[in-house]
């Protein structure tokens, strides 16, 4: 039988024991500061349809060659986009059913309309019976993400090249974008 | 009688299995074993525990991951690894912590057949499983889950502290069976549930449609509950105060309820005791100082339209971010609330079957009305918990022995939700009415806590009387 002394040593040795092995090794808990999220996030952006109607001007009633459409993208002065947003990929498509060429102009424009960021590039032309798809995606690197991050609106210009075909058809515009994150 | 106890005690046996306190389960010689199981068979007369001192209590778990799946000290990127580790976790994976503090605890025999027992202990219990879907979204995005269903019924957690008051009676009906019930008044002190949620967010791709993609956010539902946290949230109130605030609360001050715990122990034999108890049948009504906050709604966009040119007819810029934030709000509702709610307390199940051996030692006074006991045990024992989507459950096989008169050693092995490894012990001992007492679970956690998925430790000290 134990006695009481050999019990309290026993109790003690055990406490003692727990006390010296119990413990935390084999990790670095500094690395906590090197933790990020990096989500990718597809984004939806803008879309429209375009007929030969939209190129006449509502007050002369005449044919223009050129339109353009403004948007405000509000998110792009929010504190995750201003604070974590590291590259942008931007992706545009047109399927072309007009027999034209069109010429495509995408501005970012800052709240004062100062240019902050271009993307141009010809819209193939295409036929009602074999609309012809152009798709450009343009990379914005971490070096250069400071243009989008100062922009807040987005600027769609289009130029139709007219030729000696009927001007007809329908120019669909699809966009979207690749938004990489660190937080 | 006895064939109908056998088989309602297989019956919880079936149908839970389980972890927790199970080192101070069938403990006869310690108060503490009336608070898991009031039909406990027990061999004191009296006790009176140190005030604050009586039980502390402390366990943490997660089911999968552990400090060194993050942060193991190698060359490896640390993101990979937090990202390896959220795609190893499922929506079923939870982590716990669970507090419990007896504040006063005190009892005495009332005669031969009964033992009457009460006290308050405070007690905090946070629980949340892996918000897969959600963490998946946040951690990664959504490129690499084009088509894939962000669910955000994954997310379901709960967290309460309160104080709870209570007063048990263990009755011996005759020499074989031994009942009790424990009632319990509880005072809460803060509470939060999100355990209903429901929705998904998804991105289609659209070849077809008139985007590269369509965002779907499918029937979201998702409701968070409060108690006791409006009033703390910064409006100015100084720290006293918020003290005074909570100190109020654990006395009836804030949110209350009502709970009660059952058990039972019948020896089939001298040296075979089957036990089986129910802890906190409860329900807390959650009225006092609640905001809820909900999210619901469905919503699907292709991107956002411009309609050339971008003025209207009247020669003013169309608003377009301002129209489609509009809809988004029309469609996908933001609300906070102050509406009550009920919560129920996790309720837990304990069985278990003893066999005694070795040497038989009882009581000389005829007034005790305790069985005989053996010098040493074996047992198995059952635990389930009732948590927000699961039934969790464990189960320990257990060595206890009488070493000497005054010292007591309890070892058990335990399988759960968080460890197959999980080796503890409790060691007891008194010194002539004053007992001291310390419990371990997964002692092998210990050689290295980051390695370590759980860890449970529960200590205290009173007086027992035994005559």
């Amino acid at each position: 039988m134990f006695s009481t002394k050999k019990s309290l040593r026993l109790v003690f040795l055990l406490l003692l024991l727990m006390g010296v092995t119990s413990c935390v090794k084999d990790v670095d808990l500094s690395k906590a500061e090197e933790i990020s999220l990096q989500p990718d996030m597809q984004v939806d952006l803008l879309i429209f349809e375009v007929t030969e109607q939209d190129f006449i001007d509502f007050g002369t009633n005449q044919a223009r060659t050129v339109i353009r459409d403004t948007v405000r993208l509000e998110f792009l002065d929010d504190d995750y986009i201003q604070n974590d947003l590291e590259e942008v990929e931007l992706s545009f498509k047109y399927i072309n059913s007009f027999p034209q060429q069109f010429k495509s102009s995408i501005s970012f424009l800052s709240e004062s309309d100062r240019k902050q960021y271009q993307v141009d590039f010809d819209v193939d032309p295409g036929n009602k019976n074999n609309p012809v798809p152009t798709e450009w995606i343009e990379y914005i690197d971490n070096s250069n993400i400071g243009a989008i991050k100062r922009s807040i609106k987005m600027v769609v210009e289009l130029e139709v090249l007219p030729n000696a075909q009927e001007f007809s058809g329908t120019l669909n515009f699809q966009s979207k974008g690749l938004f990489s994150f660190q937080f | 009688m006895r064939e109908l106890f056998i088989l309602a005690f297989f019956f919880i046996i079936i149908s839970c299995q389980g972890q927790n306190k199970q080192l101070l389960y069938n403990v006869s010689w310690l108060p503490q074993t009336l608070m898991s199981n009031p039909g406990a068979n027990i061999t004191f007369d009296r006790h009176f525990g140190v005030p604050f001192l009586s039980q502390v209590h402390v366990s943490a778990g997660s089911t999968t991951a552990n400090l060194h799946d993050i942060f193991e000290d190698s060359d490896a990127d640390i993101n990979e690894r937090v990202t390896a580790t959220i795609r190893r976790l499922t929506n079923k994976d939870h982590f716990m912590v669970n507090e419990q503090l007896e504040i006063v605890s005190l009892g005495w025999r009332l005669n031969k057949e009964h033992y009457l027992s009460m006290g308050v202990y405070q007690e905090m219990d946070m629980f949340a499983y892996f918000p897969k879907d959600p963490a998946v979204l946040v951690n990664e995005g959504n490129n690499d889950y084009i088509n894939l269903p962000f669910d955000f019924s994954d997310l379901a957690f709960t967290g309460e502290i309160l104080t709870v008051y209570h007063l048990g009676l263990n009755k011996k009906i005759n020499p074989w069976l031994t009942v009790g019930a424990r009632g319990k008044l509880y005072s809460g002190i803060f509470n939060v549930e999100s355990t209903n949620n429901s929705g998904v967010f998804i991105t289609r791709d659209t070849p077809e449609g008139p985007n590269y993609y369509r965002h779907f956010a499918e029937n979201i539902d998702i409701r968070v509950n409060t108690s006791g946290y409006a009033s703390l949230k910064g409006d100015g109130q100084s720290v006293q105060e918020s003290t005074k605030d909570l100190l109020k609360r654990s006395f009836f001050g804030g949110n209350f309820g009502a709970g009660i715990d059952l058990g039972a122990t019948y020896a089939y034999r001298e040296n075979l005791i089957f036990t089986a108890s129910v802890q906190d049948i409860g329900i807390m009504l959650q009225r006092s100082d609640v905001e809820n906050y909900t999210y619901r709604g469905s919503y699907q966009t292709d991107g956002i339209e411009p309609l050339f040119p971008d003025v209207d007819e009247n020669g003013k810029t169309i608003p377009y971010w301002d129209i489609f934030e509009d809809e988004v709000d029309k469609n996908l509702k933001d609300k906070t609330l102050n509406e009550s709610y009920v919560t129920w307390r996790p309720r837990k199940i304990n069985a278990s079957v003893e066999y005694g051996y070795g040497k038989i030692f009882s009581p000389c006074d005829y007034r005790r009305p305790d069985n005989r006991r053996h010098k040493s045990r074996v047992g198995l024992q059952m635990f389930g918990i009732h948590r927000p989507k699961t039934f969790n459950m464990a189960m320990s096989v257990y060595y206890d022995s009488k070493v000497t008169k005054t010292l007591r050693l309890k070892v058990a092995y335990t399988v759960d939700d968080y460890s197959f490894t999980n080796l503890g012990f409790l060691i007891s001992k008194n010194f002539k009415n004053f007992n001291a007492y310390l419990a371990a679970d997964n002692i092998f956690g210990y050689l290295n806590l980051a390695k370590s998925q759980s860890a449970s430790i529960q200590l205290g000290m009173q007086f027992i009387v035994t005559k």
